[in-house]
This record gives C-alpha cells, sequence and structure tokens, in this order.
C-alpha cells in the first residue's frame, strides 16, 4: 500500500487534471519510485489513481523502458549500447560491469543493489561511453571510472539505510 | 461521385469510399489483414499495398488509407505493389508457428489463403520464432499468441467497437501482445467474436476444437432464435451434431457480429436428453404411430366434451409455419385456441405489433445512426444483446443515449440513466408527451394521445423529472430519434405511450422511430396469427374447470409462462390428455401423455419474424438424426449402411399438427406460403422459399397514424404503501429458453442473487453480503443481496435463472410487501 | 564539459552559453532575453510574427525540416480553443544531444521561442515533452519555468498585454517513437504511443482533438533572435544561398574533441571535423559519418567538403537529419556499425505496421549472420529488397532504419562481401 500523504498527494494531481490520462506515466513513475519498481499491487493502485483499468495502465507500462514491471534493484545501470558508445567500447564496459556485480545484463545483485539492463543512445554521445544509473548520466566512462561510481554507490547505500 | 480507374477499368463510387472497397465493389478483392468494413482502416498490415499510377496520390499506397478520388488510376497488379504485398506475407510469416495440422483456423484462415494465394512458400529467415504465452480466456476462446500477426484487429474489435476493456495490447516493437491484463475469462458477451474477427488462429472456437475443418462441416445459414432480434448465423454440423456457429454478415441487423449467447446457445440441438422418439403413455413406439393414437384420442376427447374440450398451444419459438398450422388446425377442428405466445409479456407484445407501422420501424443497424435514443423499459444486454453494441455505435457517432428502466442498467458506453420504479414509468413517458404536446401546436390526434395519458398521475412526483423534461429537449432537436421499448417486464400502457411518443415526434419534426425488444425469435408471430383471448392463463382456468380436457402443446413449455408451478401441475393433472411436440426435454414434455419429437430450425426450414417485423427464413442446416457421437461408439460414422438416418424417424412440428388436425399424410403437399398468407393479410405476398432475400421480408404494417394513438386509459391502483416490486429479469446468459441448455454457456451464467438499493436495504436492516427470504406463492427463496445504488427505489431485481425457476416467483412483476422480506437466517 | 565555444562566428543559440553554469533569468535578461516577447506583444499581431518567422527560411531542427513558419501558418484562423504548443525535447536520434546542451545552456531562450511561437497560434498551454534520460533538464526546466511565472513572462496577461501562457513538462517514459509528432500526441494522451496518420494534421486536430503546433527545442530557440534582428539577418547567419541561420552540429565518434558546436548553417563538413572538432582522433582516418543521427544515410570520403545545411545534402541524395555527425575511421566495420543500428530501430519500434516490427528484426538478423562469419552471398540481394520494401511502412522510422543500411549496400558492398566470403569480419583480430 502507498503511505496516505503519496496518495493523497497522486490523486490531487489526478483531480487537478484537466485530463488524467495524461499524468498515466507521471503517476506510474511515481508509484515505481515508491516501490522501486511496478509490481502488480503498484500497477493496480496506479490505475486506481488514474481512474482506468489496470490493463489501460499495463498497456502502457510495458511499453515503456524506464516503467520496469520486474524486480530491480536500488540503483538501475542502463548502459547505453547504440552505435557511438558501441564503438567506444560497450562491450569491453559491459563485461567489465557484469563481472564486477556477478551478474548478467538483465540481472539483480543478490544484495538487490544493481540491476543491470542497456539503453538505446541516451544523447551523451560527446561524452561516450556512457551510461545512465537511476537517470543520472555518466560518462566517458573507463573501468576505472566504473569502479569508483559503484563503490561511491555502494558506500551511499551503505549510509542511507537503516541496518 | 469520385470516377476512378482500377485495373483499367472504371468505376464511380460514392465520396468517402476507401479504394480497397471501390475494388471490391468490382469484385476485385484486395489482400487485407488489419482492414475491416467494421472497423475501419488503420493502415497496419500493410497488404493491401496498390500503386496510384497517376492521379492526384501516386506510388505504392495503401488501398484502405486512401479515399477514392477523381482522376486515380489504380493498379494492384502492378509488379511493385505485388512484390511488396508477398513480402509483407513473408513478414508476418517470420514468426508464425506451422502448426496448421492442429490449428482450428486451418482451412478458412486468411493468413493461409493469403500466403498461398500470394506465392510465399520458402522460408529464407533463418532466425529464430518469437514465441509468446497464452492466456486462458473462459470457456470460449482459446488462445495462441505465436500465431498473432499484429493486426490489431481484435483489440479494435474489443475496445473501440464493443466497449469492453479486459482485452488489450501490450508490450512493444516484435513482443506486441494482445491479451488480459491477467488471465480469465473474457468480459464481454461478444467475445465469441474474436474468432471471426481473427484472420488466422490466435483466437479460435474452443468449444468445438479439434472437431473438424470447415470443409468437414455442412454449413449452412440460419437466423438465430435465442432472442428476438433474429440475427444471422452460420452453422456448421458435423456427424448429425451442430458443432460451432459463427456470425454471418446482415446489413439491416445484426452486421459482422453476433452475441456469444447466439453463437453459443445451440447445444439443445445435440443433448442426448433431447426427445428423439414418440412415446404413448410412457412407451417408446413410432412417430407415425403416436401421431395416430394422439389423432384417436383427441377425436375421443372431442367426441365426449365437444370439440372446444381441447385446446391448442405453441410458443414464441415456434416458427410461423407452425403457428401458423397450430391455428389453422384450431379453426378447422374448433378447438379452442391457438394460444401462441405463453409468454407474461405476449400482451405487451401485442400492443407492440400493432403499435409499430412501416414508418416507425427501425432495423437495428438503423439504430446505429440515430442520434437521440430513449430505451425504455428495457435492458438491451440482457434482453437482446446484439442491441448493445448498436446502441454503442450510435454513441460513438456522437448520439445521446437514455435508459429510462428501474434496473440496475449496464452498457458498453456513456449513458443517462433514469432509475425510474415501474409504477412511475408511465408518468415518466407521461412527462415526455406532455411535453411534446405542449410544445406543438398538436393536430387533434396528438391531443387523443394527451387525453390517453390524463389517467396516468403527472409525474411531477417522480424523481429527476426535470431531468426528462430536458430529455425531451434534446429529443426535439434531434435529426434521427428512436424509441426503444422494451416487453418483457413494462407496465401494459408502456409499449403503447412509447408508439405515442414516436408519433408525436414525427409531428413534431424529428424523423422519429420506433424499436420494440420482444422475449422470442417469433414473438411477432405469434401475436400476428393468434387473438388476444383466449389466453394461456384462460386455458388453465378453463383446464381448472374441467372445461378443457385435452391440450396440444407444440415445442412450448407451459413452465415458463409464470404461472405459479403447483397450480400449472395441479391443472396438468386434470387432463385427460396432454400430446407435446417438441425437441427439448421440459417438465412439459416429461408430462406428456403423448409425446411428439419434432425437428428443430436447424433441421427443418422455418419462418420467424424478429421484433422489427421483418420475416426472415431459416434454411435447415443438416438433415437431423441422432448424434453418431451416441450412435457410432464417438467418432466415426459406423460402417454399417442403411438408407435411413437413424434417430431421423420425425418431422417438423407443422406436419405433426397437420396429421393431427386429420390430413393423411400421403395427400398432396400442402402450399404453406398460401396458407399463411390466409392466416394474415401481413402474409399474404411472401416470397417463396428459393426466393427469399438474404435479409428476409419487412412485413407491410399499415401507416394509419390516426387510428393508431392509445385509447386505452389505464388506471393506476393506489401505490401500496410499504411494498417493493419484485422484477424478475432477464440476463445475457441463463434466462432464454433454448441458451439456458446450452453446457457450454453453464460457467458463464452467474449464482442467482438479488439486487436492492442500499437504501432500501437499510430499511430492511439489511447489509451486504446479508440473504433474503422472500415469501411468494413458489415458497421462500433464499437469496443473497447485492447493494446497488444505480437502480430505482422501491424495488427488487432477481436476474432469473431458468434452471431455479422452480425456486422463484414465476410472475416476472409481482407487488410484495415489506413483511415478505426477511433478512434470512443461518439455518435458512 | 568537453565543448567549448572559442569561434570567430557568431552565437546566437549560445550567446548566454557558460562553461560552468546554466544561464540564469538575468544573464538571459542581460543580453537582451525577453526584449522579443515584450516587443511582439506590443506592436505584432499573430500573423506578423508567422510571417517573419516564414520570411527567416527557419526550418524544423528536429530532422523532418519543415518550414516552421508555415506550420504556424496551417493553424486556421477559426481553428478552435484551447491550442496548444508541444516542444519536442524527445530528443532520442543516436547521436544526437544538441537539444541536451541547449536546454542546459540557456533554457529562458526556450521559455521566450515557446511564449513566441505560442502567441503567434493563439495557445495558452505549452506542454514540453522531454525524454526520462534528461531527467536534469527536466528540473532544470520547471524550475526556470517558476521563475518566468515569477518574473511576469508566464501566466495571465503576460506583461500587461491579453496574452496568457503555461508551461508544463511532461516526462515520457522513455521511447524513440515519442519523438514522432503524432505518436508523442498520443504518448500525451496517455495513450500506447503508436504514430497517427495525417490527415487530420496536429495543427487541426492534434493534443485532445485540439490545434497542436509542435516544434523541437532548437527550432523554437531560434525564434527570440528571428524577431529581435530580423528575418534577413537570420538568413544573412547562413552561408550558404539556401541554409538560414546558425545551427546547432553534435559531433562524435572518431573525432579528438566530439561536442556541440554553434556553426554558421552551410558550414562544411571539413570545417566540423577538422577545425571545430579538434581534427580526426590520433591514427584516424576518415572513412565515412552518418551526418544527421541514425536515419540518414552514410557520407563517405567524396563529399567530406559538402556544405551541410539541407539543401546541398539533399543534392547528393543524403539528409541533414538533426546534423548529429557520428564519425567512422578506417578500423569501423560498416556491418557492424550497421547492425548496431538495426538493433537500436528493432528494439524501438512501436510494432504497430508490419514492415517495421517484422523487416527490421529480418535486416538485424541477416547482418548478424554476414557479421558473424554466417554470410551468403543471397544475402545481399534479400537485404536490398527488405531496404526497398521498409519504405512502405505506416511512418518515417522504418525509411530512417532503412537510410543506413542503403548507404551500406551502396557504398560499402565491398566490406559486405569481404565478410561473406571471407566468412569472418574483417575487423576484427581473428584469435
Amino acid at each position: 500500500m502507498l503511505p496516505t500523504n503519496v496518495k493523497q498527494m497522486l490523486n490531487q494531481q489526478i483531480q487537478a487534471a484537466e485530463h488524467p490520462r495524461e499524468l498515466a506515466i507521471d503517476i506510474m513513475m511515481a508509484v515505481q519510485d515508491h516501490y522501486g519498481y511496478l509490481s502488480d499491487e503498484a500497477l493496480e493502485e496506479a490505475a486506481a489513481i488514474v481512474g482506468v483499468d489496470p490493463l489501460k495502465l499495463e498497456e502502457l507500462a510495458t511499453f515503456y523502458t524506464f516503467l520496469y514491471r520486474e524486480p530491480v534493484g536500488r540503483y538501475v545501470i542502463h548502459i547505453c549500447d547504440s552505435v557511438i558508445c558501441w564503438m567506444n567500447g560497450y562491450e569491453s564496459l559491459r563485461d567489465h560491469l557484469c563481472k564486477k556485480l556477478g551478474i548478467q545484463m538483465g540481472e539483480t545483485t543478490p544484495d538487490g543493489l544493481f540491476t543491470l539492463l542497456p539503453v538505446c543512445c541516451i544523447g551523451y554521445c560527446d561524452r561516450s561511453p556512457a551510461m545512465l544509473i537511476n537517470k543520472k548520466a555518466y560518462g566517458p566512462l573507463t573501468p576505472a571510472k566504473i569502479d569508483e561510481i559503484l563503490e561511491t554507490l555502494r558506500a551511499e547505500a551503505a549510509e542511507t539505510t537503516p541496518s | 461521385m469520385p470516377k476512378l480507374i482500377i485495373d483499367e477499368r472504371e468505376i464511380t463510387v460514392p465520396e468517402g469510399t476507401k479504394v480497397i472497397d471501390a475494388a471490391e465493389r468490382m469484385g476485385i478483392m484486395i489482400p487485407r489483414f488489419c482492414y475491416h468494413p467494421a472497423l475501419g482502416a488503420v493502415g497496419a498490415c500493410r497488404v493491401c499495398a496498390v500503386n496510384c499510377l497517376d492521379g492526384p496520390i501516386k506510388g505504392i499506397q495503401m488501398s484502405c488509407m486512401i479515399d477514392a478520388q477523381d482522376g486515380m488510376k489504380v493498379s494492384t497488379t502492378d509488379a511493385e505493389a505485388v512484390d511488396f504485398r508477398k513480402h509483407v506475407i513473408e513478414w508476418l510469416m517470420l514468426h508464425h508457428p506451422h502448426d496448421c495440422p492442429v490449428c482450428d483456423e486451418g482451412g478458412h484462415c486468411l493468413l493461409q489463403d493469403l500466403t498461398v494465394s500470394g506465392g510465399h512458400g520458402v522460408r529464407r529467415f533463418q532466425g529464430p520464432k518469437r514465441t509468446h504465452t497464452d492466456q486462458h480466456l473462459g470457456p470460449l476462446v482459446r488462445h495462441e499468441m505465436n500465431r498473432c500477426i499484429q493486426c490489431y484487429r481484435c483489440v479494435r474489435y474489443y475496445q473501440e467497437f464493443t466497449g469492453y476493456e479486459d482485452l488489450g495490447v501490450m508490450q512493444i516493437g516484435s513482443r506486441v501482445y494482445y491479451g488480459r491484463y491477467r488471465p480469465g475469462t473474457l468480459e464481454s458477451p461478444f467475445s465469441g467474436n474474436l474468432i471471426d474477427i481473427c484472420p488466422t488462429g490466435v483466437y479460435t472456437d474452443k468449444p468445438s476444437r479439434y472437431r473438424g475443418r470447415r470443409w468437414d462441416f455442412e454449413r449452412r445459414p440460419a437466423v438465430c432464435l435465442h432472442c428476438a432480434l433474429g440475427c444471422h448465423v452460420t452453422v456448421s454440423a458435423r456427424y448429425r451434431e451442430v458443432v460451432r456457429q459463427e456470425a454471418r454478415f446482415s446489413e439491416s441487423i445484426n452486421g459482422h457480429f453476433i452475441c456469444d449467447r447466439g453463437r453459443y446457445g445451440f447445444p439443445y440441438v445435440n443433448l442426448p436428453q433431447r426427445p428423439r422418439s414418440a412415446r404413448v403413455d410412457g412407451t417408446e413406439t413410432g412417430w407415425e404411430a403416436a401421431l395416430k393414437t394422439a389423432g384417436e384420442r383427441l377425436e375421443s376427447v372431442a367426441w365426449k366434451t365437444g370439440p372446444q374440450g381441447i385446446a391448442v398451444v405453441g410458443s414464441a419459438r415456434c416458427g410461423l409455419e407452425t403457428q401458423g398450422m397450430l391455428k389453422r388446425v384450431a379453426d378447422a377442428k374448433g378447438w379452442q385456441g391457438p394460444v401462441l405466445d405463453i409468454d407474461p409479456a405476449a400482451a405487451n407484445v401485442r400492443t407492440a405489433v400493432s403499435r409499430l407501422d412501416s414508418d416507425l420501424q427501425v432495423s437495428l443497424r438503423e439504430i446505429e445512426t440515430a442520434d437521440c435514443i430513449v430505451v425504455v423499459s428495457a435492458d438491451p444486454l440482457n434482453e437482446a444483446p446484439m442491441l448493445a453494441p448498436a446502441l454503442r455505435q450510435a454513441r460513438r457517432n456522437g448520439a445521446r443515449v437514455t435508459v429510462i428502466d428501474p434496473r440496475p442498467a449496464s452498457l458498453p458506453f456513456q449513458f443517462d440513466h433514469f432509475p425510474v420504479a415501474p409504477d412511475d414509468l408511465a408518468a415518466a413517458m407521461a412527462i415526455l408527451i406532455r411535453k411534446c404536446a405542449e410544445k406543438e401546436p398538436l393536430s387533434e390526434l396528438g391531443k387523443t394521445a394527451v387525453r390517453s395519458i390524463e389517467a396516468v398521475s403527472d409525474g411531477a412526483d417522480i424523481p429527476d423529472a426535470d431531468g426528462l423534461a430536458a430529455l425531451y429537449d434534446d429529443l426535439h432537436n434531434s435529426r434521427r430519434p428512436v424509441i426503444v421499448c422494451g416487453t418483457h417486464t413494462a407496465p401494459p400502457e408502456i409499449p403503447g405511450m412509447a408508439a405515442d411518443l414516436a408519433l408525436l415526434l414525427r409531428i413534431a419534426g424529428p424523423r422519429a422511430g420506433l424499436f420494440y425488444v420482444m422475449p422470442g425469435p417469433n414473438s411477432f408471430g405469434a401475436a400476428l396469427l393468434s387473438d388476444p383471448a383466449p389466453s394461456f392463463g384462460d386455458l388453465v382456468s378453463a383446464i381448472e374447470k374441467g372445461e378443457i380436457k385435452a391440450l396440444v402443446v407444440a415445442e412450448s413449455d407451459l413452465f415458463g409462462s409464470g404461472i405459479d408451478w403447483d397450480r400449472l401441475r395441479n391443472a396438468m393433472n386434470k387432463l385427460e390428455l396432454l400430446v407435446t411436440l417438441d425437441y427439448i426435454d421440459s417438465p412439459t414434455t416429461r408430462a406428456a401423455h403423448i409425446l411428439i419429437p419434432t425437428l428443430t430450425s436447424y433441421e427443418t426450414p422455418s419462418l420467424l419474424i424478429n421484433n422489427e417485423g421483418r420475416v426472415q427464413q431459416s434454411p435447415a442446416a443438416f438433415r437431423g438424426g441422432d448424434p453418431i457421437a451416441r450412435t457410432g461408439g464417438g467418432d466415426h460414422p459406423p460402417r454399417a449402411f442403411r438408407r435411413d438416418i437413424p434417430g431421423r424417424e420425425m418431422g417438423a412440428a407443422w406436419t405433426a399438427l397437420l396429421t393431427l388436425g386429420g390430413r393423411d399424410p400421403g395427400s398432396a403437399p400442402v402450399n404453406l406460403t398460401a396458407w399463411l398468407g390466409e392466416a394474415h393479410p401481413a402474409l399474404t405476398s411472401l416470397p417463396e422459399a428459393s426466393d427469399f432475400p438474404p435479409d428476409g421480408v419487412r412485413l407491410p404494417l399499415a401507416e394509419n397514424a390516426v387510428e393508431r394513438f392509445q385509447t386505452d386509459r389505464f388506471s393506476h391502483g393506489e401505490k401500496e404503501e410499504d411494498a417493493l416490486t419484485l422484477l424478475v429479469v432477464d440476463r445475457t446468459f441463463g434466462t432464454e429458453e433454448l441458451s439456458s441448455l446450452s453446457s457450454i454457456l453453464k460457467e458463464l451464467t452467474p449464482s442467482p442473487f438479488i439486487h436492492i438499493h442500499p437504501e432500501d436495504a437499510a430499511e430492511l436492516g439489511l447489509s451486504e453480503g446479508d440473504a433474503v427470504g422472500i415469501d411468494s406463492e413458489a415458497g421462500t427463496t433464499v437469496l443473497p443481496i447485492n447493494l446497488t445504488p444505480e437502480m430505482a427505489r422501491g424495488v427488487l431485481v432477481i436476474p432469473r435463472r431458468r434452471d431455479l425457476d422452480d425456486r422463484l416467483p414465476q410472475e416476472r412483476r409481482t407487488v410484495l410487501s415489506k413483511t415478505a422480506i426477511r433478512k434470512a437466517t443461518e439455518d435458512a | 564539459m568537453a565543448e567549448t565555444t572559442d569561434t570567430a562566428y557568431p552565437q546566437v543559440l549560445f550567446a548566454n552559453r557558460k562553461l560552468d553554469r546554466i544561464a540564469a533569468i538575468d544573464d538571459y535578461r542581460k543580453n537582451g532575453g525577453y526584449e522579443a516577447i515584450e516587443t511582439v506583444l506590443k506592436t505584432f499581431s499573430p500573423k506578423d510574427v508567422q510571417k517573419l518567422i516564414q520570411d527567416s527560411n527557419l526550418l524544423g531542427r528536429g530532422g523532418a525540416a519543415f518550414p516552421a513558419g508555415m506550420k504556424l501558418q496551417t493553424v486556421a484562423d477559426d481553428a478552435p480553443f484551447p491550442r496548444y504548443i508541444v516542444c519536442n525535447a524527445d530528443e532520442m536520434e543516436p547521436g544526437t544531444f544538441k537539444d541536451r546542451v541547449l536546454l542546459h545552456a540557456d533554457p529562458h531562450l526556450l521559455i521566450e521561442g515557446m511564449l513566441i511561437d505560442a502567441y503567434s497560434a493563439r495557445a495558452e498551454k505549452g506542454i514540453v515533452f522531454i525524454r526520462p534520460e534528461y531527467e536534469n533538464a527536466a528540473r532544470i526546466l520547471e524550475r526556470e519555468v517558476a521563475i518566468a511565472e515569477k518574473a511576469g513572462f508566464l501566466g495571465k496577461n503576460i506583461l500587461g498585454s491579453d496574452f496568457n501562457f503555461s508551461i508544463d513538462v511532461h516526462r515520457s517514459g522513455g521511447r524513440y517513437i515519442c519523438g514522432e509528432v503524432t505518436a508523442q500526441l498520443n504518448a500525451l494522451e496517455g495513450k500506447r504511443p503508436n504514430p497517427r496518420k495525417p490527415p487530420p494534421y496536429p495543427t487541426e486536430f492534434g493534443l485532445w482533438g485540439k490545434p497542436t503546433v509542435t516544434q523541437n527545442v532548437e527550432t523554437l530557440c531560434c525564434m527570440p533572435p528571428i524577431l529581435r534582428n530580423g528575418a534577413q539577418w537570420f538568413k544573412d547567419l547562413a552561408l550558404t544561398e539556401t541554409g538560414a541561420g546558425t545551427k546547432l552540429y553534435g559531433i562524435s565518434g572518431r573525432v579528438k574533441k566530439p561536442g556541440c558546436f554553434e556553426l554558421p548553417m552551410g558550414v562544411r563538413l571539413s570545417e566540423i571535423i577538422d577545425e571545430h572538432a579538434g581534427g580526426m582522433a590520433e591514427g584516424s582516418e576518415f572513412k565515412a559519418c552518418l551526418p544527421g543521427g541514425a536515419s540518414t544515410r552514410y557520407l563517405t570520403r567524396e563529399h567530406y567538403d559538402i556544405p551541410m545545411d539541407f539543401e546541398s545534402l539533399k543534392a547528393v541524395g543524403m539528409r541533414l537529419g538533426t546534423a548529429a555527425i557520428m564519425v567512422f575511421d578506417q578500423s569501423d566495420c560498416m556491418v557492424g556499425v550497421t547492425h548496431n543500428l538495426m538493433e537500436f530501430f528493432a528494439r524501438e519500434s512501436c510494432g504497430w505496421c508490419t514492415p517495421c516490427r517484422e523487416g527490421i528484426p529480418y535486416i538485424k538478423d541477416i547482418l548478424w549472420r554476414i557479421e558473424n562469419g554466417l554470410g551468403e552471398e543471397r544475402f545481399v540481394p534479400m537485404l536490398e529488397r527488405e531496404c526497398r520494401h521498409l519504405w512502405n511502412a505506416y511512418c518515417a522510422f522504418a525509411p530512417g532504419a532503412a537510410a543506413p543500411l542503403e548507404g551500406l549496400l551502396n557504398d560499402f558492398q565491398d566490406e559486405v562481401l569481404d565478410h561473406i566470403r571471407e566468412k569472418k569480419c574483417p575487423f576484427k583480430a581473428s584469435v
């Protein structure tokens, strides 16, 4: 269940909207931010807020790249595999990440911290090779830089997670 | 009217005609997957490509996406277009499984046909095939997503055309997936059309799975019997069983689609318990012998009591042939009757039939073009399912649709609902009629109508009278309003008032139409061919008084007449002779002294008049006989050869009646058409069977408005305080007589419950989850309640399940004292 | 940031660009920002604005090069209200990042551009449709929109006129097809973003069935300078006769200094690479480039000096697209490059029509086989056929995908055949 205040805020947004459906993506993103991904429960709650059948949101959620219908880690790493990043070493960086995290593309680390996904050109070709972690861009990447980023995120996670 | 050239031939077509349709008019069938006349053009599949050689648009174009224009020169045979179309097929076959041998679509698969005709045969793509997981979609439709070619027809049909939201399109790119949010039974009562509309085998007919190829079947056109609309179906029969039904196009009635009740209502034809041998006093005898015995016994009753000691009864599911023969025999013999419609709605139907005229009558398809529709005392989805999509098309074209009915109306589109209690329906109609009379300088005839409603309360005290007055303004300002009026549970004055309103609107300006919803496939014929008296109730009273000693019942279950079962049983016990002719097993066939099995409309041609007054012919689909499943051990015809068909020693009900009427079976064939003309003047010019037009013929109904206003005055008794009106109403599945015998539809028939308005419930001390006991003539019925705010106050609504009829009050509309309703205790 | 602005050419769109921070409203106003809208509101009719933009020969910068003034003029005088302005910031064409740079450089330039656009279309609502990868830019925009509102440039009765205008930022869920104008409208309405086939055109029946004008970020940003300095000034900015204005050229790949540069329209490719991008990378020789994103054909060595404007490229059968130049050198396998592009198109196809949904993965499969030593001679005519038939797709997506493939088959067929003959990719070191 969404916390009451989150739900209230989203409901207010919907009520203020001239066409509630135009907020479908925003509401799903917000609910996803809360749950980490769009579980069935999350999708159904979002549908109730938007005022449509869950199927209507499923039609959208399964279309877009940044709506996750399966569990993802706290940090979703989207590695750009489009042409410039690809020629600038995408494959070896990907392999580096996989090795470093001990997972394959599409998988999540057992500690629930990282998920590795590919993404199409993210518009950082001038800083290629690049990747996106929770919608923040990083590049140009080298294996050393990647290690550094992962360490920083691990530390951040350790700091903010109550033990 | 643009003039264009297609494949070097010139054609002129109406403005707005798509090139694909223009070509079809010339007999050139351009391939198509996504295009469907009912769904429109979306340009997704790209297989209808043509080359525009000259004119306002040039180059390769999708013929579904361009309107025919002056000066166009279109080639469908152009090499580039042909090569592209062939390539589209190759693309679509990349992932299509080669499971045609086990695919029920095989043999009538558009993808298969176009693959062959396009000349694609060799697979060049070496990549893996994409696969999907299928979903369970319920008992009717089988899902096989791997076969999908992503034409979007299903979702466009399901969501846009019929307005249901539980089947959609998910995923992206080559993973596009059509299905439900979760596996489960499709909610639309029109889901079976997915099977017809899918150009390949994604949606196939589940009940007939693996039962045969299309060419194995005896396929014939037929008219649906499961409500009064008379939709067109195609029957597939094999091994002396009906196996499958599909929608058949009708320009005037159902368009391209049918409802699931119509599609899956047929199993009564195949049932093992269907009477197939004649019985006399419980002993099987030959058909001819039983008829002979019946004739003798009837003679004997007549000799004792006089001919008026015998009465004949039919029903609204009898074809005109049987109804006409009942009348002819009764007239000839001096027997009482015929009573041709035993349904409690028979009197309403009779009013409706007397009020329809050629000016007012509209077809189901014409409803789609109406711009303001008032549905009064009817529940389209449950009483005449295909009316709902027709109303939806009108709504999509911008019409306002209003329902004035006490029940919790549900329709797959936005509409206005006035939940008016049954006692107030006349007052509600009176508001509309008076408003019309006030606004218009009415001629004398309009005044007649207004006088006729003077007896009705002025309507001021009904809820939302202002809303109804405003509705009149919309009716008045519309171009083509239609009044849809029900007969099933309508108070007796409503059908007439609906006609009055339509006529007055005509005087006021708009070209108003009138559309009655009736219970049976031939309710109209029954009203036409029989007199108001005696009614079936009159016959029962006469039996109770000992005046009637013998009853001949043709294709009619007396236990659906609305008369209390105990009373009916007692009356029937007083009969000396009950002769029942029927093709279903019912309490009436079981009570018969002499049982004469008859052929269904699948096995003998029959004429039916639909609710609009359209006579249609339903030819025989196959010749009948015992299903091979019963006689041959199941899967193959036995190899013992014989000339006759086992279990076919029966005839149509009308032929049996002819014999009972004393005609020697060996005498010259009768001219049924001529006989029907003698039975009613409206039937004098029916075409011969071989000349019957596909959409039937509209009866010539009088156009004599002056005499047609309602003149009966209805007086309303004082409203009883502390009383509730109990309505026992139809629902899509489980109520209609023949389809309620369908094993296929059993799963879709919900368990019984009772709708009650939350405020009424509160007054009765009931809350959600409670069950109530209702005392009536039938005894005490205990049902769970369903709190329903979208219904009239002071009304209880029980959706009727025919298989539980003996537990429910038989009257469709009864007034109950509040003391007769109480919370059921645990042990109840 | 790698970008610098040390160029002698006039900086119009990047006039306020700072290397270390985003231009604030004060920076923007100091250089004449919001003067244009003030003048417009006082002295221009909507038609005057349309005419000026039309006269300036401003062509849409999103890739299709449709005349911006003409688009505004297609909104009929008696078209219904409300009308909408949509700023297309869904920059997802591979290789393209100019709008990102622009949004981070000078957000108020865009806001003023939208104001001018809206005034001339008599629209009261503006929406910035932005890709989720640009979340940072979305936040900047939201912040600066609020600042502009406080300053009286957005909201009701702007600068004392009777003109009202507000801007919302709409975040996409992330798909390339959402950049397509009609698909974007569906996306905004919360529907699946499949394209819609005009007619009706969005300027008559767009968002929620109302007239809607969609322009690219860069296009809108050109408007304030045009209004300030006039149509002729704008035309004179270009180096070529047919061009107009400056252009943001994004360059990436095998160059020393990838980045986004504001240069006059029509500047030569050689100059962009050799001067502005610092020349080819160490050891790299120019082999080819994609001149304007993934949906354009490869530009080969013979066109190295071509003026980079819409007309000049059109004349040699190329497209300027988004002017996102991706440079390849002698070590890049063009089969591999094209396969990567097909991977992109296949993944992003919306799945609406057959050629796109089935044809592109088909091509991808064939190219994969060729690249991995499984190629056969018959694949070449098969690819040619695919290419030809992709043109008959529903929207411009599949023809866009066909462009680099056409380039591969026309200009690098030898490379393709080498793969097939050698049963391996000649560019990969053998194991």
